[in-house]
């Protein structure tokens, strides 16, 4: 019963290891790719450029420039001599954003007056603009509040007045905000997405190509056999990936692992029941390995793009929102990120493994079902 | 091997692929040391019909055993006495010639010491025994092919499948594969061997002509050739191409012309037209002859005289 698996567990991983093509896509690629993003993938502010035109030129403006500068998110882009150079400067993307302090700023706030200025932001990322508007409009609140409690302080009567309510935000489990923090667990998911789905998926076309899948079929393996023969060694691929890529987001990029091992493993043992069920299912329907490779690629990358791995699933619109449930990367993501970042225990992921494992046992069983159909 | 039981067993086997017959009623059966082979051209239902026997293809209607099991039913069981070698060569090109030896007497839990034997014996007739350590992508066509057989012989089945075995291969390494063929039937395999080379159909101990998933004749080769019940003339010499527009000139309705490379063959039905054939071709520099008819003329008879051959 279980000696023919290992039979076929034994040969795919010879065949595995002759195969230098695929070797390097399935070992060399994911690593580099780990250390690639690892980098690469850093949505942190830095170095955004802002013109900067002062026409107030008094001491109460240079310290609103001054404060720009101060933080490490902000370098000077080309002088400004005229608003309209301002705009230009955009337009050419010479700077990223615009400052335009206008005559009369120090002399409204010296009397305690609203003063405005003028922030302006290359809007062409988005992602990218409202961060930096964030980031501009909180420098200048935080200025003058600064200028109003000097006033305050000069004149008691106006204390009433500026008596406010100061919000203090602080950021837990990643304090500095590092992108990296975010990233590279979701990096690590991705990896064992692509090694186990593809070569899951490459492992029985492959057969079907060549027409061995034919002599299987007619040697008293039944389906079952070939396909835990095909699917371990995948397993055991995807579990020393998971470990690498684990091993290097802690000791490599100083990630925090505050969870437990037994839990990811576990974790990702439920999330690879929906990735072989995926490659099994692509084998089904595909007839040759570009097929199957474009097919799963199809998926895959609908499966990343709405997994919140870039973009937060709670910007998405509502519709979209509500499909993301059924995408297991969704879970996946949340739970590894969970386990590296806060420690969360099987309680904590409870909720994102139950719907994940649903999916697994569905996909996988499905899967299954639809192969003995197709080859018996 | 109990001789009681028929290797090979078909009645009435019927198959559909939506508007097409595959197989049409097809029955057959193969004794031990027998090889049976399965004439016809692409399209005629070989293929489907080895699947039947094989399990890999279920049938509409009608029934296959193999040594008395039905192939439906009792696939897993049946599984073990077959060895089937389809159509398109099937090794697994990046394990060697031994891993692949190794692999599939695997699956048939094969003992090891039987292994060791059988492997032995196989390696010494196919002369495979030099080249254990090549890939099998590197070999030649023909070693391909005997490899392919050596691992469908590795478990020592009671019937022997081949699915156009021939197909592809050198005159040589062709005429090898028979002798092996030949050996293997002499120690009481059964064989069903399928070929779309009529000119290989006189090495069979009997033969079934297919087409368009039914048998139009089926008997050893000598009974399949006496079906032919027309008159046969062929034409020999430089000038055949002219005689064959002589020919096909009179416009005669009974009699067709068949070119088979350097010959021509006049089919036709009634003697009188035997002296015209004859005058037709008196100025051309050709022989005419009658001659005995081969599996292909009979078969090309027996298709384009069966009332359903009409479309």
């Amino acid at each position: 019963m279980f000696r023919p698996i290992f039979w076929i567990a034994q040969k795919e991983l010879r065949q595995l290891f002759r195969d230098r093509a695929l070797l390097r896509v399935v070992l060399v690629v994911p690593m580099i790719q780990l250390f690639v993003f690892g980098y690469a993938a850093n949505t942190d502010l830095k170095n955004v450029r802002v013109s900067v035109l002062d026409e107030d030129r008094s001491e109460g403006s240079r310290r609103l420039v001054d404060a720009y500068y101060a933080s490490d998110v902000f370098v000077p882009g080309p002088a400004a001599g005229a608003p309209r150079d301002l705009d230009r400067f955009l337009l050419e993307g010479k700077t990223d954003a615009a400052l335009w302090i206008p005559r009369g700023f120090s002399e409204d706030l010296a009397r305690g007056d609203p003063a405005s200025v003028a922030v302006t932001v290359d809007g062409v990322n988005g992602n990218v603009a409202g961060r930096v508007m964030g980031y501009a409009t909180a420098i200048v609140r935080q200025e003058s509040l600064a200028r109003l409690e000097k006033v305050a302080l000069a004149h008691p009567g106006l204390a009433a007045r500026t008596h406010r309510v100061d919000a203090d935000s602080r950021f837990y489990y990643n304090p500095e905000l590092r992108s990296r923090h975010y990233m590279v667990p979701g990096i690590v998911v991705l990896i064992i997405t692509i090694v186990s789905a593809m070569l899951t998926g490459i492992a029985v076309v492959r057969e079907r190509e060549i027409g061995t899948l034919e002599q299987l079929m007619v040697s008293p393996l039944t389906s079952g056999q070939i396909i835990a023969g095909k699917t371990i060694p995948i397993v055991v691929l995807a579990f020393l990936e998971l470990a690498f890529a684990t091993t290097v987001a802690v000791l490599w990029f100083r990630l925090p692992f505050e969870g437990s091992v037994l839990l990811l493993a576990g974790c990702a043992m439920a999330y690879l029941l929906v990735t072989l069920g995926v490659g099994l299912l692509v084998s089904t329907v595909s007839a040759t390995q570009q097929q199957a490779m474009f097919t799963l690629w199809f998926f895959l990358v609908f499966g990343i793009l709405m997994s919140g791995f870039f973009y937060p699933i709670e910007n998405m619109a509502r519709e979209v929102q509500w499909l993301t449930y059924l995408n297991p990367f969704r879970y996946m993501m949340s739970m590894v990120r969970g386990i590296f970042l806060q420690g969360a225990t099987l309680p904590d992921v409870a909720s994102d493994l139950v719907p994940l494992a649903a999916i697994g046992v569905v996909t996988f069983t499905g899967a299954v079902l639809r192969f003995q159909k197709r080859f018996t | 091997m109990t001789d009681t039981v028929i290797p090979i067993l078909v009645e009435g086997l019927r198959k559909r692929y939506g508007e097409i017959n595959a197989l049409d009623g097809l029955s057959l059966r193969v004794e031990h040391g027998e090889i049976v082979g399965l004439i016809g051209p692409d399209g005629a239902g070989k293929t489907t019909a080895m699947g039947t026997v094989c399990g890999l293809v279920r049938p509409d209607d009608g029934f296959a055993r193999v040594m008395g099991l039905d192939c439906r039913e009792e696939g897993q069981r049946v599984k073990e006495h077959i060895g089937y070698m389809p159509q398109r060569f099937s090794l697994y090109s990046d394990l060697t010639v031994a891993e692949n030896l190794r692999f599939f007497a695997d699956l048939f839990e094969v003992s090891s010491s039987e292994r060791r034997e059988r492997q032995e014996r196989l390696m010494a007739f196919s002369g495979l025994a030099p080249f254990l350590g090549r890939r099998a992508g590197a070999l030649s066509g023909g070693m391909k092919q005997k490899l392919a057989l050596c691992c469908t012989l590795i478990h020592t089945p009671d019937v022997l499948i081949l699915d156009e075995p021939t197909t592809g291969v050198d005159v040589v390494s062709r005429s090898e594969f028979w002798t092996i063929l030949r050996d293997l039937a002499g120690e009481g395999m059964a064989l069903l061997v399928s070929t779309p080379y009529m000119e290989e159909a006189a090495l069979f101990d009997r033969l079934i002509l297919m087409h368009r998933g039914r048998a139009v004749a089926s008997g050893t080769p000598g009974e399949v050739r006496s079906r032919f019940g027309q008159r046969l003339l062929e034409v020999t010499g430089p000038g055949i191409a002219k005689a064959r527009e002589r020919i096909v000139g009179l416009r005669w309705p009974g009699v067709d012309v068949h070119r088979f490379g350097d010959r021509l063959h006049v089919v036709h039905d009634l003697e009188e037209e035997d002296a015209g054939i004859r005058e037709a071709l008196a100025r051309v520099d050709v022989r005419v002859g009658p001659v005995e008819p081969t599996i292909e003329d009979t078969f090309i008879s027996l298709v384009t005289h069966s009332p359903e051959a009409a479309g």
